[in-house]
């Protein structure tokens, strides 16, 4: 049966159908003939032939003529065989046949009154589509029976060309192009088994049914997957280096119109974290097992169709448009994008038309989201009461905030404007917000040309609320539009052209200052000094605009709710791609060459606009009691404005192009020695229009020539060599030029002849080295190392002179850089090892162990003292860093009865890093070196406790943070030097990128409902609250719920209280970092949960639909974290617009 | 080169473009340091670049002057509607080594990076070596003058504030190696000689006077140079640094002894002739004390115009009217400290929030610290002692016509306000004060500062106040205009040195050096008394001093304590009683043992208001005289060695 999956490959799809029609006639043949129960022993047949020099050919026919027995074979395969000699006197025929056949390297296999000639080394009768005869037998056939079905994946897509096979008979059948198939089965106990290249398979007893739609699962495993390596693809099954490629469908479970919030959990080998949930705001940080270098850059390439794009680009991807979603982790895979390539790649494919009708799909959805933990404040008249505390706890001179006789009406309730205790984030935000999506696609195509088109809308809106007295809005608004266009024409029967246009838009509304800070504002704003607005009072009953509140005679509180209702931002942010791409086939030259030009080009243009008025602010000057009526006092009526004023922000623009030209050869010889080549030179220019500066204005450029060369042996041995020779305008002339080599072998223990576990089905060695290269190894400002930087007009460094009102001043020069010609790459060497297991074909694991060694990193030089008076830091690639890990996934996938599927998946990274070359001024502490601990390793004090009382403040060591008293942080003196400085800051914690990700899911299927669960996890990572960003009371800050119910008062000495003694100002002793606000950031969240229906197949053909199903999901729902105070993954941005959770409702439908 | 050709065949065999060349995208003549002196105006611009690391003399947020008790300031400061001031954190004791307050080491904390200024003008000069094109050898010769002056300046601004320093006498090289490049301190004698060397080779070829005011006022000139050559060697003379056995085990790694541990008397001498020498450079230049003269329409009585020769010799910038400021900083001008000095001078400015922002506050002891009318101190006053006067000078009294200039008539302060020197008047400014100048030209109906809690001229609000109840008077020029709701501020180039401050150290060297009978003791303190319309120190001593007084200035010791008293008056406000008081070695005196005070500005009834309230205790010990090194500064140079204590 394999036999034919095999050949179902060998030919692209228009060709196959034909093909198989006639490889069917033949297998029904055969099979016919195998239900007369006619065997070769039954036939008892002897040959006697004396031959010298006969061709086989010629032995065939002398068979046939003896026998009666039809000789099977293809021209092709004994077209090489050797002369024959032969002496058999009435030789029983399979004697007589392996005599014959063995020295060929051939074999045969009897099937009813046919002679099947195959090779001995796969047994595959290759070309059989240039099969010469077949035995013209005529048969009856025994309780036939014809069964007819649907076989869909699991979104309910038809799938085309499934092979259904009567089990342990050559009966066949394959589906057409809407997943139909009709099969004649013979016999009882039939079991049809349908196979799917990247499917797992599955089995169904017919029993009495006449019609069995049967529903694939993806396996990711499929040993026949078809992976995107650098420019080009291999199969699975031949790949050498650790590349692996994210399950899509899995990916859209996740309800996010921001591809980079999918990824973590969901691909091996990726360490990723969300830290925002504003829309528009929201990527994910990620990094391919994790981060090995404390340069610049630190996150992978991300390559779309091949064309470098930015993280932004790679968000707003659509997963309904991707083919193939490649992550390529090793030195095999990377080398070849030498500059780019040392942090991984993350390598994206879009779909291309296949031939056959127009097929659209629809795919639209609705969706709720809402934080995933709210900010607990404390209630208003607790921030009076401890308000009071903070200021006298500190200076008992100091004048209280607040009056007693204001917190007694706020208490009473006097009259909310007079006395207001504000819930801002009741006033300002809504409990949920929506979002829409819309995904169009259209894709089919002739002989000549083939398409794929898509259209996508989305709308992610905020939860900001918005004034009714507004006639703007000033929620957030992100609209997302995204065109895509993959045609594909053939010129000539040898030459392709391809050209892709992608276009996406952005088109954003939202408060001035964005989403964030409006939450951070909320953060900052007073909740009893004024209401966020207020009623009319007498004199203001006709005023048009709205009385903002605001206190002191400047009117300089943050009234956020103002400051978010007074005006909007637009921005518009526009991606052209546009490519063009010709393949000329060569095989006329030489067979499996072929050239591929291709070329890029993109635009980029961003701008934003601003419109505002600036509010009237009120307080209350004058409150009559009795009347409970106030009178409001203007506060600011020079510069308020009921109009809308205007700002400009940010305009940026920038086109880049790439050209690449390829090489491919690939080619079989002797039916197992494979190889293949490919050389291609790329070139790659990026221009900004508005960079500010001379040096910034120049164009980006690279220019690369790599290679690749591979061979296999028999499919059971590999051997790969990749290169990349790249330079780099950043370097000087003596250093531009980097070559980054890399070498890989596999061992398929499986194929091996001695291999007859039955269980293991596929077990493989894979193992790489090489060298990898990253030039962006200094921001973009840094660019020119070998150049100085000298400002000639530096304001800072301007002289004066003369007398007051006319002076005489020249601007200075500064020296920014010095030059440096020695600056150079960084470069990665990478090992991995991987194991691939695959166990009843249900089953299968893959797991790599990788090691990285970095060397070049560019860092400060340490040892430079203040006094050489150098107002650069020189800097040098003397940097190293380590970092080893593992990364693996299982899966799983099996039925359970015919109507029930399940597939479980799982995959889990560790990556940790390590310093092995830091230049950090020799300390007398070992364990301030930086040396041997992870890159993003943080140091701190350790906090003991609070100060008991002012006389144990006298009597501990001195902390040289500024003033602290009795309930500030006590600090470890560990350096035993009698004071506490930053001698003390040990390692504490865990880095800041989580050294493990992790996650899990199951989805399952019953009849038409199909239902997935997925968590996702992360562990082995430490944040902190950011105790300047959450002190109560500074600059009217907020009072967290949770620091209300825990500091230490003089009252209360409580050492171990979560916030120490209250303040009015910073408290610089208490905000060093320190073990006092570590967090443990790991948790467990459950990502994502989806229920889908699909309707039934005869419904959706009365309706003239393909297919159409309905589902439900949602995302984020919940997380066990130890942390409590805001949503975990935030880390220390926990103040800022919070992760969202989503439930959704969606469609798709196809026709 | 064959691998140049080499790499350039192989990728541009495949290549549209040569590719060597296409990565060549850097023009040829991006700037970079040559261009600076490729002729003579762009040379200037890095003269001013040397020149711009110059201290911020007057900017209250940046500066070292108001590190000391001179002025106190609300606290805890609150960013979001306030400044920041870094000194307080120094007066407060919350100085420490992580991240120093005002770290003039690295530039950081409101310091300016001195270091940087050192290799920049050492870069200058090794460039003045070569042919500027355009630049005359005259003006070249004056351009490194000017240089080597701002070297020495910048030493000397490094040696007082951390004692021993590296000496930058040349730039090393940006590839000098581990070993070159940890320096040394330096012992201080050391590093005052190679300071005294550089103002030395300055001099000769600086100009004695600036000819165009307008564009070069504020460069450097000889009685620069030799003022601060004086200063210079009377700080080296005096005890911080002139057998200090405080840094007695104070040494290097190398054995090397930071300070001198045996006092020179000589010192004291080199210090008097220096003093000498610089004033009569400053005579030969035309600089003189600064006497006012009033406008034909002012009909000043004489005592006005006595406290506005005292005002105007600090805040009248102009040469032509003020030839007494030897050296004003035009990088840096007086308008914030005029705007945290003035308080609301009326009601009806209360209107305007902001319009006035007094925060400077000098506690009660600077108030105390000024003479009587008699020229002598209030606890040295006969008058005083026998009226009772100094004993109930916390008690109130009422003005009266014959205080009509100062005081409020009919207006209750306290009576240590009454019957003070002219420059009391001229210097603070307290409730019930009365002030003359901001668009009030009428002496007879001047601003009268209210400072009750409740009234314009006390604590309106939060955070612009005077939490000692005075202000400091002399640096607001009396020129500023105060409309009804704006406040702008004639500003005035920063005196660095004045006259007077150079009269008062040739005393005090020549009383160190031999004593108060040297003609130069009691000359100089004298004609400083005379501008401020005080009698000569033997006279006011003899005739108003109460009996264990009267022969104070005979003696060395007493007139050494006359002198240092005449510098703190004469100078108050100015910036230069931190450092004095430091050089003095009376630090723990001074600070240790008196609280900064000032009245209950709380408080709205006239009896309560003079109470004296205590604000802040301060702490000093030894470690305080210098500033500590920030500590990563020492990881990195191990060869440097922590100041004591730190």
């Amino acid at each position: 049966m394999k036999n034919y999956e095999l050949l179902a490959r060998a030919f692209p799809k228009r060709v196959v159908s034909n093909q198989l029609f006639r490889v069917m006639k033949v297998t029904t043949f055969l099979l016919l003939i195998g239900c007369l129960h006619l065997s070769a022993a039954s036939w008892s047949q002897t040959v006697t032939l004396n031959a010298k020099g006969q061709s086989l050919k010629q032995v065939f026919e002398s068979i046939e003529k003896q026998t009666g027995y039809w000789v099977v074979y293809s021209d092709q395969l004994i077209n090489r065989s050797k002369p024959i000699t032969i002496n058999a006197k009435d030789m029983a025929l399979t004697r007589f046949l392996e005599q014959v056949l063995k020295p060929q390297s051939l074999t045969y296999s009897i099937e009813g009154k046919n002679i099947l000639v195959m090779s001995s080394v796969d047994r595959t009768p290759i070309h059989r589509s240039k099969l010469t005869r077949v035995a013209d037998v005529v048969s009856i056939p025994l309780q036939q029976r014809v069964v007819k079905g649907r076989v869909s994946d699991q979104d309910g897509n038809p799938l085309q060309s499934v092979t259904i096979t009567q089990k342990n008979t050559q009966n066949v059948a394959l589906t057409d192009d809407e997943g139909n198939y009709q099969i004649n089965t013979h016999g009882d106990d039939v079991v049809l088994v349908f196979t799917m290249v990247g499917y797992a398979n599955d089995e169904q007893v017919v029993g009495n049914r006449s019609t069995i739609d049967v529903i694939l699962t993806e396996s990711e495993s499929g040993l026949d997957e078809v992976v995107v390596v650098g420019f080009g693809k291999q199969k699975k099954e031949d790949l050498i280096g650790a590349v692996v490629s994210a399950n899509v469908s899995d990916l859209r479970k996740t309800s996010s119109s921001n591809m980079t919030t999918m990824l973590a959990g969901n691909i091996a080998g990726m360490i990723s974290y969300q830290r925002s949930g504003e829309p528009g705001e929201d990527n994910a940080d990620f990094f391919i097992r994790g981060v090995t270098t404390f340069g610049y850059k630190k996150d992978p390439l991300i390559l779309i169709d091949g064309i470098e794009v930015t993280r932004t680009d790679l968000a707003r991807m659509q997963p309904d448009d991707i083919a193939n979603f490649s992550i390529m982790k090793d030195a095999t895979s990377t080398a070849v994008y030498g500059a780019r390539g040392a942090n991984g790649v993350i390598s994206i494919t879009t779909k291309e038309g296949a031939e056959g009708s127009i097929r659209i799909s629809v795919r639209a959805e609705n969706a709720f989201t809402m934080p995933t933990r709210n900010i607990e404040l404390a209630d208003p008249i607790t921030y009076m009461i401890l308000g009071n505390e903070a200021v006298q706890t500190r200076d008992p001179l100091g004048a209280t905030p607040y009056l007693k006789s204001k917190i007694d009406n706020t208490i009473k309730g006097t009259n909310k404007y007079v006395y207001p205790a504000t819930d801002w984030y009741n006033e300002m935000f809504n409990d949920y917000a929506t979002v829409q999506r819309l995904n169009l696609n259209a894709s089919g195509g002739g002989k000549v040309a083939r398409y794929y088109l898509a259209a996508t809308a989305n709308q992610d809106n905020g939860n900001l609320k918005v004034d009714k007295r507004s006639n703007f809005n000033n929620n957030v608004r992100l609209r997302n539009y995204s065109f895509r266009s993959n045609i594909n024409i053939n010129l000539t029967k040898t030459t392709e052209a391809a050209l892709r246009l992608n276009g996406n838009f952005d088109d954003y509304t939202g408060p001035i200052n964005g989403g964030a800070e409006v939450y951070r504002q909320v953060m900052n704003a007073n909740p009893v000094l004024f209401p966020p607005y207020f009623q009319p009072d007498e004199a203001n009953a006709e005023t048009l605009w709205v009385l903002f509140g605001n206190y002191g005679d400047d009117a300089n509180y943050i009234n956020p709710y103002a400051e978010m209702v007074r005006g909007y931002k637009d921005y518009s942010r526009s991606k052209i791609d546009a490519q063009f791409e010709l393949t000329q086939n060569l095989s006329f030259l030489t067979e499996g060459l072929s050239v591929r030009g291709l070329f890029n080009t993109s635009r980029y243009s961003y701008f934003d606009v601003q419109r505002f008025y600036n509010p009237y602010y009120y307080s209350v000057g004058f409150y009559d009691r009795l009347g409970d009526n106030y009178t409001l006092m203007p506060l600011n009526e020079l510069t308020g404005t009921d109009y809308l004023g205007y700002d400009e922000g940010d305009k940026q623009v920038s086109s880049s192009t790439y050209i690449e030209i390829m090489g491919n050869y690939n080619r079989t010889f002797a039916e197992r020695h494979s190889i293949s080549g490919m050389l291609v030179y790329t070139l790659r220019n990026e221009l900004t229009g508005n960079a500010g500066d001379l040096q910034l204005s120049l164009p980006h450029r690279n220019v690369g020539l790599s290679g690749r060369a591979t061979y296999s042996f028999m499919s059971k041995y590999f051997g790969e060599f990749n290169f990349g020779y790249n330079g780099s305008e950043r370097f000087h002339e003596s250093h531009r030029w980097g070559f980054f080599p890399s070498v890989g072998v596999a061992w398929t223990v499986s194929k091996e002849d001695f291999w007859n576990v039955d269980a293991v089905s596929n077990l493989k060695f894979r193992a790489t080295y090489g060298l990898v290269g990253n030039d962006a190894i200094g921001s973009d400002y840094d660019r020119f190392y070998y150049l100085s930087r000298t400002d000639m007009n530096s304001a800072a460094r301007s002289g004066r002179f003369g007398i007051p009102g006319s002076y005489y001043s020249l601007t200075g020069v500064q020296v920014t850089r010095n030059a440096n010609k020695d600056i150079t790459w960084e470069i990665a060497r990478k090992t991995n090892i991987g194991l691939e297991l695959g166990l009843f074909g249900k089953f299968s694991l893959e797991a790599d162990y990788f090691r990285e060694y970095r060397t070049n990193i560019l860092m400060d030089r340490a040892s430079i003292p203040s006094t050489m008076g150098l107002q650069s830091v020189e800097r040098a690639n003397v940097g190293e860093a380590s970092a080893q890990g593992v990364d693996g996934s299982i899966d799983y996938a099996t039925t359970l009865g015919p109507d029930v599927w399940i597939k479980a998946r799982a995959n889990f990274t560790y990556a940790t890093s390590k310093f092995l070359v830091y230049e950090e001024p020799n300390y007398a502490q070992e364990y301030r070196k930086h040396t041997g601990y992870p890159l993003s390793q943080q140091w701190g004090l350790i906090a003991e406790r609070l100060f008991i009382d002012d006389a144990e403040v006298l009597n501990s060591p001195l902390q040289q943070y500024g003033e602290y008293l009795a309930g500030d942080i006590k600090y470890s003196d560990v350096s035993g030097d009698g004071k506490i400085s930053d001698e003390d800051k040990v390692p504490i914690g865990f880095p800041t990128d989580p050294e493990i990700i992790y996650g899990f899911g199951i989805s399952s299927g019953y009849k038409n409902v199909d239902f997935s669960c997925f968590f996702q996890g992360s562990a082995r990572s430490s944040f902190w609250i950011d105790p300047v960003a959450t002190s109560p009371f500074v600059n009217d800050k907020q009072l967290l719920r949770a620091y209300a119910d825990s500091y230490w008062s003089e009252d209360n000495r409580d050492i171990y209280a979560l916030w120490p003694r209250l303040s009015s100002t910073n408290i610089a002793n208490n905000t060093q970092r320190s073990t006092w606000f570590m967090q443990d950031g790991s948790f467990l969240r459950l990502k994502s949960v989806e229920i889908g229906y699909t309707l039934p197949i005869p419904f959706m053909q009365k309706i003239g639909l393909d297919n159409a199903r309905f589902y439900l999901n949602g995302t984020n729902l919940f997380a066990f974290s130890r942390f409590k105070l805001w949503d975990v993954e935030m880390g220390g941005n926990g103040l800022g617009y919070p992760i969202q959770k989503s439930y959704n409702a969606g469609i798709s439908v196809s026709f | 080169m064959k691998n140049r050709t080499l790499k350039c065949l192989l990728v541009g065999l495949l290549g549209m473009f040569n590719a060597c060349n296409y990565l060549d995208v850097v023009p040829d003549n991006i700037a970079t340091i040559d261009n600076a002196f490729v002729n003579r105006t762009m040379a200037e611009k890095f003269l001013f670049t040397c020149y711009s690391y110059m201290p911020a003399h007057a900017d209250p947020n940046a500066q070292a002057f108001l590190i000391a008790d001179e002025f106190w300031c609300p606290y805890p400061q609150y960013s979001n509607y306030f400044w920041n001031v870094p000194f307080q954190e120094i007066a407060r004791g919350n100085q420490g080594v992580v991240s120093p307050t005002l770290d003039y080491w690295n530039g950081l904390k409101g310091g300016k990076p001195m270091f940087v200024a050192l290799r920049d003008c050492n870069l200058f000069l090794e460039r003045m070596n070569g042919d500027i094109p355009g630049l005359q050898e005259y003006e070249k010769k004056r351009w490194v003058a000017e240089v080597k002056f701002l070297k020495a300046y910048y030493h000397y601004w490094l040696l007082r504030m951390y004692g021993p320093i590296p000496l930058i006498k040349e730039n090393l090289p940006i590839s000098a190696g581990v070993a070159e490049v940890q320096v040394y301190r330096e012992p201080v004698d050391d590093c005052f000689d190679y300071i005294v060397s550089l103002l030395n080779e300055a001099v000769p070829d600086l100009p004695l006077i600036i000819d165009n005011e307008a564009t070069e006022n504020g460069r450097a000139t000889q009685p620069m140079a030799l003022a601060i050559k004086a200063k210079v060697l009377v700080e080296a003379a005096s005890p911080l640094f002139n057998g200090n056995p405080d840094y007695a085990s104070f040494k290097r790694n190398d054995g090397v002894q930071y300070f001198n541990q045996s006092y020179d008397a000589g010192k004291w001498e080199k210090a008097a002739l220096a003093c000498r020498n610089a004033i009569d450079t400053c005579h030969l230049a035309g600089f003189a004390l600064h006497y006012y003269q009033p406008g034909i329409t002012e009909n000043l009585p004489p005592e006005m115009v006595t406290q506005m020769s005292i005002r105007t010799s600090v805040t009248e910038g102009n040469y032509d009217i003020n030839n007494e400021v030897v050296w004003n900083n035009s990088m840096n001008n007086s308008g914030t400290m005029q705007w945290r000095s003035t308080p609301y001078l009326a009601q009806s400015f209360t209107a305007t929030t902001m319009m006035f922002q007094p925060t400077l506050g000098p506690p009660l002891k600077i108030a105390e610290m000024f003479y009587t009318d008699n020229g002598v101190p209030m606890d040295e006053d006969q008058e005083w002692e026998l009226n009772g006067q100094y004993k109930d000078r916390y008690s109130v009294k009422t003005a009266t016509e014959d205080d009509k200039y100062n005081i409020s008539v009919g207006y209750q302060t306290a009576m240590m306000h009454f019957n003070r020197e002219p420059r009391f008047y001229a210097n603070l400014s307290f409730d019930g004060n009365l002030w003359y100048g901001i668009s009030n030209f009428n002496v007879d109906n001047q601003w009268v500062i209210r400072g009750k809690v409740s009234d314009y001229g006390g604590k309106v609000n939060g955070f612009y106040y005077s939490v000692t109840g005075y202000y400091p008077k002399k640096l607001v020029n009396y020129k500023n205009v105060a409309s009804s709701n704006s406040y702008s501020r004639v500003e005035y180039n920063w005196p660095v040195i004045r006259l007077a401050d150079l009269y008062l150290l040739c005393s005090e060297a020549a009383n160190e050096a031999y004593g108060p009978s040297h003609e130069d003791a009691y000359r100089w303190i004298d004609l400083v008394r005379e501008r401020a319309g005080l009698e000569g120190v033997e006279t006011a001593w003899s005739k108003y001093a109460s009996i264990p007084f009267k022969t104070k200035p005979t003696t060395k010791e007493g007139f050494r304590d006359i002198v240092q008293q005449e510098r703190l008056i004469e100078l108050a406000n100015e910036g230069h009683r931190y450092w004095e008081i430091r050089r003095w070695k009376r630090g723990r005196e001074i600070w240790h043992n008196q609280p900064i005070q000032g009245w209950d500005i709380e408080q709205n009834e006239t009896e309560t208001f003079y109470r004296v309230r205590t604000v802040f205790t301060p702490q000093f010990s030894t470690r305080d005289y210098f500033w500590p090194i920030r500590e990563s500064d020492l990881f990195v140079n191990t060869n440097l060695d922590q100041n004591p204590g730190w």
